[in-house]
C-alpha cells in the first residue's frame, strides 16, 4: 500500500468517524472507523505507520473535544502498535482472527480513552463500557467482516494474504 | 538508566515511534486550555469542518423528507379541518339566519316553534316528503305546518317516536289556501304537472277572471282551510293570464327546497286547528270556493 493511499484512508476515516459514524449509530454505539483502519494499517503495513496513522487520526479526531486533547492519539497509537505487534503471531488472513482482533482493539481504544475521559469519576467507566463500549466493538469487528468480504473480492492480498505489503 | 533507554529505542524502530507518539499526546494532554483551544480550532476547523457541514446537509436532507411527508400529512389533516370548519360556518349562518326569524315572534309564538333538522328528502324530481328529526317524543303531531325564514314549508304528513315526514308544498298532492297580500283575492297554490308528471311549476287556482292580480305580488297563506296559519310567505306571482271564467296565475314559490337543511314546526296551533280533508274538494268547499252542496 503506498503511503498516499494510506493518508487517504485515514482521513476519510477520521471524516466518517466524525460525521457519518453518529448517523449510523445502533442503540447509541457506534463503529469504530479509526480503530478499523488502524488495525488494518497494523495488519498490512506493520506497527509504525499504525503507530503514527493512529496519533494523527486521533489527534484530529480530539480536535472535537479540546479538553481531552491527545487523549485519541494517545489511545490510537498504543492501539495501533499492540495490534500490529499481535499480528505477527497470529492467522492474518482468517475473518475470525480479523475481526477477533478489531473487537479486541476497540475495546482496549475504549478502554484507554474513557479511563482517560472517567479520570475524576471512574465509577462512570463501568456502565459505559457495558452499555456502549461492548456494543460498539462489536459493530466494529462486523464491519471488519465487511471490509474482509471485499477484499476477498478485490483480491486484496494485504488483508486476504499471509504477507505484508 | 536513561542511556540502555535510548539504546533500545534507537535499535527498535516502532518502539521509538511509539514512544514519540506517546509523549507528544502526554504533551497536548498537558498543554494549556488556550493552545488545545488554538490547536483544536485549526484541526477541527480546517480539517473535520467542510467535511461535517457536508454530512449534516445529507442527514438534514434526509430529515427535510420526513419533515415534507409529515407536513404533507398534516395539510391534509388541515384540508379537512377546513372543510369542516367552513361546514359549521355554513351551519352557524344558516341558525344565525333563523335564529333572527325565529326572535321575530313574540314569547308566546316562539314556544310554539319547535326547531328541527332536515335528515332526509325522498323523492324523485320533484321532493315528496322531507324527513326532520322531531317526531312524536318531542310533541309533533300530524298536521303541524312546518316553516322556514323564506316562507312555508309544508305540513306534518307522517308522525314516528324520533321523526316526522312533512309533506312539501312541491308535492304533487299538496295544496294550500292562499291569498294575495295586496289585493286579498283568495286562490289555491298547487303543483303544475306537464308532460309524463313533469313539474312544470306552480299556478294558483280558481282566482275569477279580472281579479287584481299583477306580477311580483306577494301571495300568502290565508289560513283558510284550517291547516295553515294565515300570513305566511308562499311565493311571488310571476304570469298572470286572463281566461274567460278564472285567471292562469302561475306562482314561484319562496321557498328553495333543495337547501333546506333546519325548519321550524308550529306546534301550537294544531290543537284549534281542523284537521285538513283528505279530499280537496271539500278543501275547495270549506274555502267556499265551490258550493257546499255540489256533490264531490
Amino acid at each position: 500500500m503506498r503511503t498516499g493511499t494510506y493518508v487517504a484512508l485515514v482521513f476519510a476515516a477520521v471524516v466518517l468517524d466524525a460525521a457519518v459514524a453518529p448517523e449510523i449509530a445502533i442503540l447509541g454505539a457506534r463503529p469504530d472507523f479509526l480503530v478499523l483502519v488502524i488495525v488494518y494499517a497494523g495488519l498490512a503495513l506493520g506497527a509504525t505507520p499504525a503507530v503514527i496513522g493512529g496519533f494523527a487520526a486521533g489527534l484530529v479526531a480530539d480536535s472535537e473535544l479540546p479538553d481531552y486533547l491527545g487523549l485519541h492519539a494517545l489511545s490510537l497509537s498504543l492501539t495501533g502498535y499492540m495490534t500490529a505487534s499481535l499480528w505477527d503471531h497470529l492467522v492474518k488472513s482468517n475473518v475470525l482472527v480479523q475481526c477477533a482482533i478489531l473487537f479486541g482493539a476497540s475495546l482496549l481504544h475504549d478502554t484507554i480513552y474513557y479511563v482517560g475521559y472517567y479520570r475524576n469519576h471512574i465509577d462512570m467507566f463501568g456502565p459505559f463500557f457495558v452499555r456502549y463500549a461492548l456494543l460498539g466493538a462489536a459493530y466494529t469487528a462486523a464491519l471488519g467482516a465487511l471490509v474482509y468480504v471485499v477484499a476477498r473480492w478485490r483480491h486484496w492480498g494485504a488483508i486476504v494474504g499471509d504477507t505484508r505489503t | 538508566m536513561v542511556l540502555p533507554l535510548v539504546r533500545l529505542l534507537s535499535r527498535n524502530r516502532q518502539l521509538s515511534t511509539l514512544t514519540i507518539c506517546v509523549v507528544l499526546s502526554i504533551v497536548s494532554l498537558a498543554l494549556p486550555m488556550p493552545a488545545k483551544n488554538a490547536v483544536s480550532t485549526v484541526l477541527s476547523g480546517g480539517i473535520l469542518g467542510p467535511f461535517k457541514r457536508v454530512a449534516r446537509s445529507l442527514v438534514e436532507i434526509g430529515s427535510m423528507r420526513e419533515d415534507n411527508a409529515l407536513l404533507r400529512r398534516i395539510a391534509v389533516e388541515l384540508a379537512d379541518d377546513r372543510a369542516a370548519l367552513l361546514e359549521y360556518k355554513h351551519e352557524n349562518d344558516r341558525l344565525r339566519e333563523l335564529l333572527s326569524f325565529f326572535v321575530a315572534f313574540d314569547e308566546e309564538e316562539r314556544s310554539e316553534m319547535l326547531p328541527a333538522r332536515v335528515i332526509g328528502m325522498p323523492g324523485g324530481r320533484v321532493v315528496e316528503r322531507i324527513e326532520v328529526d322531531k317526531g312524536a317524543l318531542d310533541g309533533v303531531k300530524k298536521n303541524m305546518p312546518v316553516v322556514v325564514p323564506d316562507g312555508l314549508v309544508g305540513k306534518i304528513s307522517s308522525v314516528f317516536e324520533d321523526r316526522a315526514l312533512v309533506e312539501p308544498l312541491v308535492s304533487a298532492s299538496s295544496a294550500a289556501g292562499v291569498v294575495v297580500e295586496r289585493s286579498r283575492v283568495r286562490g289555491v297554490v298547487r303543483p303544475r304537472f306537464g308532460s309524463a308528471t313533469t313539474l312544470a311549476g306552480w299556478e294558483m287556482d280558481y282566482v275569477p277572471a279580472r281579479s287584481d292580480v299583477r306580477i311580483g305580488d306577494l301571495v300568502v297563506t290565508s289560513g283558510l282551510g284550517g291547516v295553515y296559519p294565515p300570513s305566511l310567505v308562499v311565493g311571488h306571482v310571476t304570469s298572470v293570464v286572463q281566461g274567460p271564467l278564472t285567471m292562469d296565475i302561475r306562482v314561484d314559490l319562496a321557498v328553495r327546497y333543495s337547501t333546506i337543511e333546519q325548519v321550524f314546526i308550529i306546534t301550537g296551533r294544531t290543537a284549534g286547528v281542523r284537521v285538513r280533508p283528505e279530499n280537496e274538494d271539500e278543501l275547495l268547499r270549506e274555502l267556499g270556493l265551490i258550493n257546499p252542496e255540489e256533490d264531490p
